[in-house]
């Protein structure tokens, strides 16, 4: 009976799809981070369903986020945000809903990343990939063990050496992690505290920087600094003696999640793209490629041995102690740009 | 003949209209959005306020400006001083030369100036071309690296911006009338003295000119500082980037880039005013020399 039942269902799946590639529109508007997807895996999406894919990528949240909300949440079939904008855009209005069980692959993600505040049920988001932010030490000209936290940076041999995030979340949130306070605090007198903890070390800063981490320290200019946890994998293969560190205060996470805007043309072949994502097989290259984290757990199990061995792309759960993910802070978020703009305009 | 007309009426009508679109239009929905309110979700509300244009009024702004316009001043500088000997030496090349030496600085204009940064980047970093070359030549013993330094920064400006001091001031040292350099001379001047008593003065509007097109790009070149300089200081177009993106307060980016834009337009006034006083007093110069 059940196999009957089974038979039944694979048959109606089969036809099923087909119509539904037949129904979707004929192309699919991606927005996607810089460097976050393979060439590869649209092809071979193309290729199967005929949805032609027109592709663009922003560098930041907060890029993406006012092209969509100028355009009234049109123009993109498919967009990525990061945790800490999703409830934002959630809240706003800009997203239409996801129905999970419209998934055929919804089941192959890790149950730990899914129902989390930012997005109860999964109702607008899907998974893609997440990661930490932790500290990049080159151990041919750092003596290796001296650097395993955050306050490690104030170490008098790094001065002049270190690689600091442009990002005011990333460069704040390391100072309130390494004074123990949250790095999501909308409480002024903490990112008060933070903002002096780095006019301490601004001396020491080599340099600002956000998306020429892997550059630097193949370079050398660094010898320690911030680091997401796929540029450290990448990099590590050419220089293996740049270690990653997850800093004993706590690393600071970021997940990205597929969304489709309230406003999208293409909304089934939105959801079409999303489940082919899903695929265990595509998941798994998608994340050899970048070294981010999976959430796929069907995914995990096909990544190669070293990749699945490998703490930097998948953390053990010792690594992760103290680690938050960055989430919004709503109304403090011009607290941290006016201290941010203070550290910056202060002299050495 | 009328085809000509024709032609030049729908050349000007193409680049007014393109200026109309892409930059009247643009500076006026900022000068109009720097007078609204401030509105969380929909970045602005009606309702006339000058309330962004008092929120500039703080010391860090003030401390953001200062920095750019002392960046932009000591750009304008180092391309003054590394152009001037440049211009000079292609106004004394011989005629068959000029052109292609002109060419030569043109060219670079052809690429984009942020790639052109990266090129720099590759040149200056540690074992980049530089590094090599100078170990190479056993100068040093290890790689070196001029990256995220103020000399990269200004390497930086100056690469970038020499070509806008250059032009103008070759048109003006070209024009420069080699007798009155003999004048001088046969008056017992030595060549610093000729140089500064005829050729600066005569050179000046050149200087000017060549000043202020250096200058004001200069003002809103904040991805050089960050990518060569290593970013460690807030200049006006991170300002107004991190307003309008990160915080999402339009009114005052708005206000702060309009603020720019008439500091801007005040100085084009002010050199266009020197421009012509400079004119006038050649022709009173003439006027009494012509006198008996």
């Amino acid at each position: 009976m059940t196999k009957r039942i089974a038979a039944l269902l694979l048959l109606a799946a089969l036809v099923a799809v087909p119509s539904a590639w037949a129904e979707a529109g004929k192309t699919l508007t991606i927005y996607n981070w810089t460097d976050y997807m393979p060439q590869s895996v649209l092809d071979e999406f193309t290729a199967e369903t005929g949805i032609k894919v027109i592709y663009s990528t922003y560098d930041s949240n907060e890029a993406m986020f006012t092209k969509l909300k100028l355009m009234g949440g049109k123009g993109y079939d498919i967009v990525v945000p990061s945790t800490y904008f999703l409830s934002l855009m959630r809240e706003q209005g800009l997203l239409a809903e996801i129905d999970p069980k419209g998934l055929t692959n919804f089941a192959n993600l890790d149950p730990e990343v899914l129902n989390k505040p930012f997005d109860p049920e999964n109702r607008y988001s899907i998974p893609y990939m997440w990661g930490s932010t932790g500290l990049m030490v080159n151990t041919a000209q750092v003596a290796p063990g001296t650097v395993t936290s955050w306050a490690d940076l104030k170490r008098p041999e790094l001065a002049g050496r270190i690689l600091m995030s442009s990002d005011l979340r990333d460069g704040l949130g390391v100072a309130l992690k390494a004074l123990g306070h949250s790095m999501n605090t909308r409480d002024e007198a903490e990112i008060k505290a933070a903002y002096e903890w780095l006019l301490e070390l601004k001396p020491a800063v080599r340099m600002f920087t956000s998306d020429g981490a892997k550059q630097v320290f193949a370079g050398e200019e660094a010898v320690v600094g911030l680091i997401f946890n796929g540029d450290a994998s990448q990099i590590r293969e050419e220089m293996p003696e740049l270690e990653y560190v997850y800093p004993r205060e706590g690393a600071m996470l970021w997940m990205d999640n597929l969304c489709i805007p309230a406003g999208a043309q293409n909304k089934e072949g939105a959801m079409l793209f999303i489940d082919f994502l899903l695929r265990p097989e595509i998941a798994a290259r998608i994340a050899e490629e970048f070294r981010y984290t999976t959430p796929n757990k069907a995914a995990q199990a096909l990544l190669p041995e070293e990749l699945r061995n490998d703490p930097i792309v998948s953390p053990r759960p010792e690594d992760l102690v103290n680690s938050e993910f960055q989430t919004g802070v709503g109304d403090a978020l011009p607290v941290y740009e006016k201290y941010w703009e203070m550290l910056k305009v202060a002299g050495d | 003949m009328h085809d000509g007309a024709l032609f030049r009426r729908i050349c000007i009508l193409g680049v007014a209209a393109w200026l109309l679109v892409f930059a009247l239009a643009p500076n006026a929905g900022l000068l109009v959005v720097s007078f609204l309110t401030r509105h969380p979700e929909d970045f602005v509300a009606p309702g006339l306020t000058l309330e962004a244009y008092g929120r500039l009024m703080d010391p860090t702004f003030a401390a953001i400006f200062w920095e750019s316009v002392r960046l932009a001043a000591l750009a304008t500088l180092v391309c003054l001083l590394a152009g001037y000997p440049f211009a000079y030496g292609i106004a004394r090349a011989s005629r068959r030369w000029r052109p292609w030496l002109l060419l030569l600085v043109v060219v670079p204009f052809w690429t984009n100036s942020l790639i052109r940064t990266y090129a720099v980047i590759l040149i200056l970093k540690s074992r980049g071309v530089l590094s090599n070359l100078l170990e190479a030549l056993g100068l040093t013993s290890g790689p070196v690296s001029l990256l995220y330094t103020d000399t990269a920064m200004f390497i930086g400006f100056t690469y970038t911006l020499l070509p806008f001091m250059v032009l103008p001031l070759f048109a003006a040292i070209e024009k420069l009338d080699r007798n009155l350099l003999d004048a001088a001379r046969d008056l017992g001047a030595g060549s610093l003295r000729a140089f500064w008593n005829v050729t600066l003065p005569l050179t000046m509007p050149g200087i000017l000119a060549g000043s202020m097109l250096v200058f004001l790009p200069a003002l809103g070149m904040f991805y050089i500082p960050e990518l060569l300089g290593g970013g460690k200081s807030m200049l006006l177009g991170n300002f107004i980037k991190n307003q309008m993106l990160l915080a999402r307060d339009w009114p005052l980016g708005a206000a702060a880039s309009t603020v720019l834009t008439v500091a801007l337009a005040v100085m084009i006034v002010l050199w266009r005013l020197a421009t012509l006083r400079a004119r006038q007093d050649e022709d009173d110069d003439i006027l009494t020399e012509g006198a008996p």
